[in-house]
């Protein structure tokens, strides 16, 4: 799970081009939206297309996205049920 | 006074402005289901010519798209007896995508929209150099009141307006990306709309200036304003679109409006916004439609189309229904047509909305009950405050070249970690935004010091380039082009709209005035000034970001701004 964690984090960082921003600098149960890192409404859909890349999930439904977002603990653990590759 | 001298909708249900009509007011669509369509993996809806059309459209040496403008204002020109092409006559095309088709394997000649709107004033014997608005969703709007504005100034007397956009894979998955389409017809305003439709269709609005005649239709007013809140999203209460609305109104009396026709694209949060705004506007009580549901959204068409035939419809009396919708789904107080109802008034209005955070309105009235109540400032040359122009390697503040930062990197990072450093939005932007954002950031340091970001609705973004948005165009194909590796990027396609530039330079600066991102063939700096002086004649603005900002590609951009004002 740790090592999971940390290449999402790096994905992330990488899809959303949060240049300034380290791994170690996100919190695992911080919200990754509003407050958090402070991600948006396009960030939020190139995170489903990093999900359905990475992984092989296909989120449907834009609005089931949101719970999975919540945190990087909690889509670390949706990732690990659900992954295709 | 501005008149409508004549028009053309040319577009899956019909050839001409009276056979769309005709259409229309059967309840036509020409919206389908298509399955596998290009290649690509998820179904959709859309409004497509048929190849058939398109055998009947095609014109040797001229691709899809001008082809298309070409018949579209031949077809115009033939109801006036006004010799318009020989005439002062400007010529503006609203497009989005142009000839996006070409992107794979064309030379940049092939590709670019200037170079389209060159071979088509060429085929039409326009000698006007063509303009290009490239205003997102709201191009159509924003190229009548660029056509106004440029009549008013007095030095053409006709202004041929044309909109169009052709549908292909590139635009289709993109909007898909976004989770903005629905595989079903639209319902605008519906409580059950899923997403949009996109369409293709041509339009052409011939204005003139001059007297008009009795019955004909004249330009009354028309405002751009931009939320200054987000490239994507609009203003949950339709700030922006309000603030249009109004100041394109003007003092008319509302009870004497026939009906607004909406944007109305069937998404969850367009007609959302576009209700609170016609309420927040106080004109709940006036009649509204929508007609995406007959054609989708045809994009840089659609402004101008949806003008054309909603003048010709209350000319037949009719405020048309609009198709898909049964019971409302938005919170805004609006009268929503959902069957055809007898007209009354005077008085059209067009409303729009665009990413970038743009709005715009446009009101035409019948003479000769229509007014010109418009109070335009008599013509003062703005004054330049200050100038930034940054090039490969250079920099220059008011002519004066700037030490850059000797950090490695890419230099705009660099010139951005140096000078700005608080705004990680930075980051995501393509290189046309940065380029842009950056020389409005040195500009406003120079110019406002720390007394920054206070909210400015006076305060406008006019830009203007050649390579309209290619480096961002070329870099979504990328994640398009391999079947094997098929992952449209959302935020990549965002930026496939040049003006998006101007959205974060209002966004970042809490600009509410009118933004909007012209191409030319080239940097005619007599022509920037010509449009940036007829647009400082609105009314409204009286401050301006203003200039040049191109990027071919990592080597060749600039950026050449100037901050402008009136004199008190």
């Amino acid at each position: 799970m740790e090592s999971l964690i940390l290449e999402l984090k790096q994905q992330i960082i990488e899809a959303l081009n949060l240049e300034d921003v380290t791994p170690e600098e996100i919190d695992n149960d911080a919200s990754l939206f509003g407050e958090g890192l402070g991600l948006d409404s396009i960030d939020a859909l190139e995170l489903i297309v990093l999900m359905e890349k990475n992984y092989g999930i296909k989120l449907k439904d834009p609005a089931e996205s949101k719970e999975i977002f919540k945190s990087i603990n909690v889509m670390a653990d949706y990732i690990a049920k659900n992954r295709k590759k | 006074m501005i008149h409508v001298l004549a028009d053309n909708i040319t577009s899956p249900l019909g050839f001409d402005t009276a056979e769309n009509l005709r259409q229309v007011s059967l309840g036509r669509s020409a919206i389908a289901r298509h399955e596998g369509m290009w290649d690509l993996p998820e179904a959709f809806a859309a409004s497509l010519f048929s190849p058939a059309q398109w055998e009947q459209l095609h014109l040797p040496g001229h691709s899809p798209f001008e082809a298309l403008v070409v018949r579209s204002i031949r077809e115009a020109l033939t109801h006036t007896a006004a010799d318009v092409v020989a005439g002062r006559t400007c010529f503006i095309l609203s497009t989005t995508k142009a000839n996006i088709e070409a992107l794979q394997s064309g030379t940049p000649a092939d590709i670019l929209p200037a170079e389209a709107a060159r071979h088509i004033a060429d085929s039409l014997g326009l000698k006007a150099t063509p303009i290009v608005v490239c205003n997102a969703c709201i191009s159509g709007v924003t190229a009548q009141v660029l056509a106004a504005q440029m009549l008013e100034s007095g030095q053409y007397d006709y202004a041929i307006v044309a909109g169009c956009d052709v549908q292909s894979k590139f635009i289709v998955s993109g909007f898909q990306s976004l989770k903005a389409v629905s595989d079903a017809p639209c319902r605008p305003f519906d409580l059950e709309r899923r997403g949009l439709n996109l369409g293709e269709a041509a339009a052409t609005i011939i204005l003139a200036a001059g007297q008009p005649a009795e019955g004909e239709w004249v330009y009354e007013g028309g405002a751009m304003s931009n939320d200054g809140l987000h490239i994507t999203n609009p203003s949950p209460k339709g700030t922006g679109s309000a603030a249009a609305l109004t100041k394109a109104l003007g003092d008319l009396d509302k009870r004497d409006i026939t009906f607004i026709n909406v944007h109305g694209t069937a998404t969850l949060y367009n007609d959302q916004m576009e209700s609170k705004a016609i309420e927040a506007a106080g004109l709940a009580d006036v009649p509204v439609n929508a007609l995406k549901g007959y054609y989708g959204h045809t994009m840089g068409a659609a402004g101008i189309l949806e003008t054309i035939l909603s003048l010709h419809a209350a000319d037949s009396g009719t405020v048309p229904a609009s198709r898909g919708f049964e019971e409302a789904g938005v919170s805004g107080k609006v009268r929503i047509a959902g069957h055809p109802q007898p007209a009354k008034g005077h008085h059209v209005v067009k409303l729009i909305s665009g990413f970038g955070g743009c709005n715009g309105a446009v009101v035409y009235g019948k003479f000769p009950q229509a007014a010109d109540t418009r109070c335009l400032p008599p013509a003062t040359a703005p004054r330049a405050e200050h100038r930034v122009r940054i090039l490969p390697g250079q920099l220059y503040v008011d002519g004066v070249r700037q030490p850059l930062p000797t950090t490695e990197g890419k230099m705009l990072t660099q010139l951005y970690k140096a000078r700005v450093g608080d705004y990680p939005k930075f980051y995501k932007m393509d290189l046309l935004g940065k380029l842009g954002f950056l020389a409005a950031e040195l500009l406003l340091q120079r110019s406002e010091g720390e007394d920054r970001f206070c909210e400015c609705d006076d305060t406008a973004v006019v830009l203007f380039n050649h390579s309209s948005s290619i480096m961002a165009d070329r870099e979504y194909l990328g994640s398009i082009a391999d079947a094997g590796n098929f992952f449209p990027s959302p935020s990549v396609f965002v930026y496939t709209l040049p003006n998006i530039v101007t959205g974060e330079i209002a966004i970042r600066n809490h600009y509410h005035g009118a933004t909007a991102l012209y191409i030319l063939p080239d940097k005619d700096e007599a022509l920037m000034q010509q449009i940036v002086d007829a647009a400082f004649r609105d009314g409204h603005t009286r401050r301006m970001i203003a200039g040049w900002v191109d990027a071919m590609d990592e080597e060749n951009f600039e950026a050449d701004l100037q901050l402008l004002t009136l004199p008190q």
